[in-house]
């Protein structure tokens, strides 16, 4: 309420970018932590502590990312993988989030694509993330990226909406030994004008 | 956070020595911890936190930030305590000393209350929605105003008597928020008494309004009666808006009780107070014209929105004084329902509790299943779901009624004398009626928990069927040394579990359609999803034949030969209704996986390549759980591939699936004449078969290969099959 509309406008309004502006690093330290924070409470309806993000980025800074335009931070990924039920290794995806003028891009495809690949390489069996079921724009991004929605989790996230828990499987290796994996990554969201919001967050928050 | 670590170090350090409680032992000693500390502290660096080995993600998301009001349950918004807003004159008694502005105020707290328990049980803290109502949380205060006090009473009742029947079902795990009633004042001494309050609340206010009604001639002999309020004007309003709503409150908790009688039978007068709850609710939607015309004091703006019928905001309310005790979760901000809302949602509780009442209580199990995935359809909420378990399923019987054992021979086709037989000591079969039990308490579930407790338990019923397959194969072994007749167990042991595959398949059925009905498939999945329905149809579909002809057999024997008709014995197929009802979703669903596989093979449309896996690992994501089962055997990813790699329109339209479905629709509704459900969901599949049928015919025509063809799937006829639109660019 306190914003005026000249500010708000700014902020839904669509950024003039290059691709090739979009500067993608490595979480690098405490210096990042505020901006994630800063990302995460902005645009994701759950509350998290800062022990939640210190949670993450401390034990594994390798799978978060952060995207920059012209030394702006406009967008971040936070992950984490470990063993489930010691049974699988298992990468899971916390936080996803580009802010609004810059959707639509591929700036999260990016961001996520580069967790994902070094879950990969740290010999996860699959990754997991959940997400709103309202949210169009994540569903078609993991989708895209060969997610499948496992289950549907009722009443889900603290403002009372469903989720879908999404999964994505890599290939066995004794399956099809041959299959090229993830050689190339396409930026395939060019054309889509809506473009994720969030990604999730596990557990729910409280119970 | 080492700040933190320091700060309170030197707190303790400087705070006077704590007289230990805990004495010093043989191998232990009291030892000042301080230095240690203090020195960890300056090697901390910022962001570093010392922990132990057991601080995973839900402590680190358990904690809390003190004074950030997304997270802080305990923050102080307004009040400390109850007794402060009291105090503070939140909650007055009398609400006002002008009694027509305490009545308009007291139908505010109703109204609100209504709105409050709706919001409840659609799934937020009692805490925060009902017993937001300082009145409710201080019982002994409203003693004195005894149109309120009777009305918390029964608000308090009922809500004691809804959390017990969710708690007891069981049904809530993921609305486990429903039955949270720490701290709140739901066993008050004396809330039990609330109907003989209520009926002379009712009583008095119904002479008052006979009073206002009756002719001036009349008046001086009822003038000992005291009115409601003083506007001789409005009397007859507030009479009857308070009537409606008190009788309401006093049927549905009638409702409730009728409902929890053993054995059903407070069922057919449930179904009275049902009616008369309805009728009331409506008269309380009446009476928000009055009310609203009459309100004084500050209305809220945004009709739509009011959580009374006033349109005034109640007196007496704050939802944050029970943020605390709702901890550990952190505060939720709710958005109560509206007035209007509420009025839906109990309308809706209501008819589902009707259904649930007018359901025959000695139904076979299949014509249970059925009742049970129609009655989802309308996704009923947990209090009317919790309510059906706690029916279906009392003292591990079927309506506490017919032993589970005796619901399983009637499934399976069995004469009448089957259900008293030994074989019912036998451990799996015990084993079987807790399967079964426990299959009736997860269809009572909602749609996204059922489908994955189903999911579960298709491995528990494989199990259970080869278990029995081997002491049926022993059973028989040893009835074959003995006589060439076939003894009574071994007969039941077959037709037993002939049922037990049956019923598998029509769990994995279940399992399968319910991923449509919670969007689990995205369009790229469709085909490979219609194939595996399409072989479980063909399982599904067999052996309910089997079953059918079994017990045909069985009746048979005893010499109840069935008279054919003249017009049966004419057709050429014997098959009962009920399989072809199977064998036309079959062919459906065999059609929509040729149509899809085509349309990838030569469209090259709803592939869906992706950088890090295949079409494979999400078949078996999708299917794991089925073929974890053996669901059906020898049935995986290769055999997928294989009978759809080939699939083109040049042969697809030669044989075409979906004239099959529609003939079977068409031929087989005359045997579904009086079961309308059955009915109306061939005339759907009969619609997605017609539709189908002729877009098949005009991407044939027009060409596959036409660029300008576009080619989509949408639900418009059938929530589960697909119906192909397909247009030129």
């Amino acid at each position: 309420m306190e914003k005026s509309n000249e500010v708000e406008r700014k902020r839904e309004q669509k950024a003039e970018f290059d691709a090739s502006e979009i500067e993608y690093v490595s979480y690098g330290g405490e210096h990042h932590l505020p901006l994630i924070m800063g990302l995460v409470d902005q645009e994701l309806s759950e509350p998290y502590s800062i022990f939640t993000y210190r949670y993450f980025v401390y034990l594994w800074p390798q799978l978060s990312f952060l995207a920059f335009h012209k030394g702006k931070c406009v967008g971040t990924v936070v992950c984490k993988m470990g063993e489930h039920r010691n049974t699988t290794f298992r990468g899971y995806i916390a936080m996803l989030v580009v802010i609004k003028p810059y959707r639509g891009k591929g700036i999260a495809t990016e961001l996520v694509t580069r967790s994902i690949k070094v879950m990969m390489e740290s010999g996860c069996e699959e990754v997991t993330l959940e997400a709103e079921v309202t949210n169009k724009g994540a569903l078609a991004l993991y989708g895209r990226l060969g997610f499948i929605r496992a289950k549907r989790l009722f009443r889900y996230y603290l403002n009372g909406v469903d989720a879908f828990r999404l999964k994505l499987l890599f290939p066995q290796p004794e399956l099809h030994p041959s299959l090229p994996m993830a050689a190339c990554i396409e930026d395939s969201d060019g054309h889509n004008d809506r473009l994720l919001v969030e990604g999730c967050s596990e557990p729910r928050i409280g119970l | 956070m080492d700040c933190e670590i320091s700060e309170k170090a030197s707190m303790d350090r400087h705070a006077p020595q704590p007289t230990s409680s805990i004495p010093a032992t043989e191998n232990t000693v009291w030892a000042d911890a301080s230095p240690l500390l203090e020195a960890a502290c300056r090697e901390l660096r910022d962001g570093e936190l010392i922990h132990g080995e057991n601080f995973n993600l839900f402590a680190a998301m358990s904690a809390l930030e003190i004074m950030d009001p997304k997270m802080d349950s305990g923050i102080i918004s307004r009040y400390c305590s109850v007794d402060e807003a009291i105090e503070d004159g939140a909650a007055p008694i009398p609400i006002s000393f002008d009694k027509t502005t305490d009545v308009q105020c007291t139908i505010d707290i109703m109204d609100y209350l209504l709105a409050c328990e709706a919001t409840w049980h659609k799934g937020h803290s009692l805490a925060q929605t009902v017993f937001s109502c300082i009145y409710l949380l201080r019982p002994e205060r409203t003693a004195s105003h005894t149109l309120l006090d009777s009305f918390c009473k029964v608000i308090r009742a009922t809500c004691k008597a809804v959390v017990s029947v969710v708690s007891d079902a069981r049904t809530h795990e993921e609305e486990d928020l429903f039955i949270m009633a720490y701290g709140l004042p739901l066993n008050v001494h004396g809330d039990d008494k609330c109907l003989s309050l209520l009926n002379a609340v009712e009583e008095n206010i119904s002479r008052q309004l006979r009073a206002c009604k009756a002719p001036s001639s009349k008046r001086k002999v009822l003038e000992d009666i005291e009115p409601l309020q003083a506007n001789p004007d409005l009397e007859e309003g507030y009479c009857k808006a308070l009537l409606c709503r008190i009788r309401f409150r006093k049927h549905f908790f009638h409702v409730l009780t009728c409902m929890k009688r053993p054995q059903g039978r407070g069922m057919e007068l449930a179904r009275k107070h049902i009616a008369t709850c309805i009728s009331e609710l409506e008269s309380i939607y009446k009476s928000a014209e009055f009310l609203l015309s009459n309100a004084s004091g500050t209305c809220e703006d945004g009709m739509e929105d009011r959580t009374t019928a006033s349109g005034c905001q109640p007196v007496g309310f704050d939802t944050s004084l029970n943020c605390r005790i709702s901890a550990p979760t952190p505060p939720r901000s709710i958005k109560l329902l509206s007035w209007i809302k509420a009025i839906e949602y109990f309308e809706k509780l209501l008819q589902d509790l009707d259904l649930i009442c007018s359901f025959m209580l000695d139904p076979s199990l299949e014509v249970l299943l059925h009742f049970l995935v129609q009655f989802q359809k309308s996704q009923p909420d947990l209090v009317a779901r919790a309510h059906l378990q706690l029916l279906l399923v009392q003292d591990g019987k079927l309506y506490g009624r017919d032993p589970i054992f005796s619901v399983i021979t009637r499934a399976a086709g069995l004469p009448e004398a089957a259900k008293n037989h030994d074989i019912q000591k036998n451990e799996y079969i015990i084993q079987l009626g807790q399967l079964v039990i426990n299959m009736l308490k997860i269809l009572c579930t909602n749609a996204a928990w059922q489908r994955r407790k189903l999911g579960k338990i298709l491995q528990d019923w494989r199990v259970i069927y080869v278990q029995l397959e081997l002491a049926f194969t022993k059973e028989y072994r040893e009835v074959s040394n003995n006589s060439n007749n076939e003894s009574a167990s071994v007969r039941i042991f077959k037709q037993i579990l002939v049922w037990i595959e049956e019923q598998t398949y029509w769990i994995a059925h279940r399992f399968l359609i319910l991923g449509f009905e919670l969007d689990l498939y995205a369009p790229g999945e469709y085909c490979m999803v219609y194939w595996y329905l399409y072989v479980i149809l063909i399982k599904l579909s067999e052996k309910t034949q089997i079953k059918m002809s079994a017990a045909d057999g069985t009746a048979k024997r005893k010499g109840k030969k069935r008279k054919d008709s003249p017009k049966d014995l004419a057709r050429e197929s014997r098959i009962p209704p009920a399989v072809l009802f199977l064998q036309c979703q079959m062919y459906l669903a065999e059609g929509l996986t040729v149509l899809l596989a085509a349309l990838k093979n030569e469209l090259m449309i709803l592939q869906s390549p992706s950088p890090f896996n295949s079409e494979h690992e999400r078949f078996i994501q999708h299917f794991e759980l089925l073929q974890k089962a053996c669901i059906p055997d020898h049935v995986s990813y290769p055999s997928f591939k294989e009978s759809t790699a080939y699939a083109r329109f040049s042969t697809i339209v030669v044989y075409n699936y979906f004239k099959d479905a529609q003939k079977i629709a068409k031929e087989i509704k005359s045997s579904f004449s009086n079961d309308p459900d059955r009915l109306a969901e061939l005339r759907k599949l009969e619609l997605v078969a017609e539709h189908n049928s002729v877009a098949l015919n005009v991407i044939c025509q027009v060409g596959a290969l036409d660029p300008s063809l576009k080619v989509s799937l949408e639900f418009i006829h059938h929530p589960c099959f697909a119906t192909a639109i397909v247009k030129r660019s």
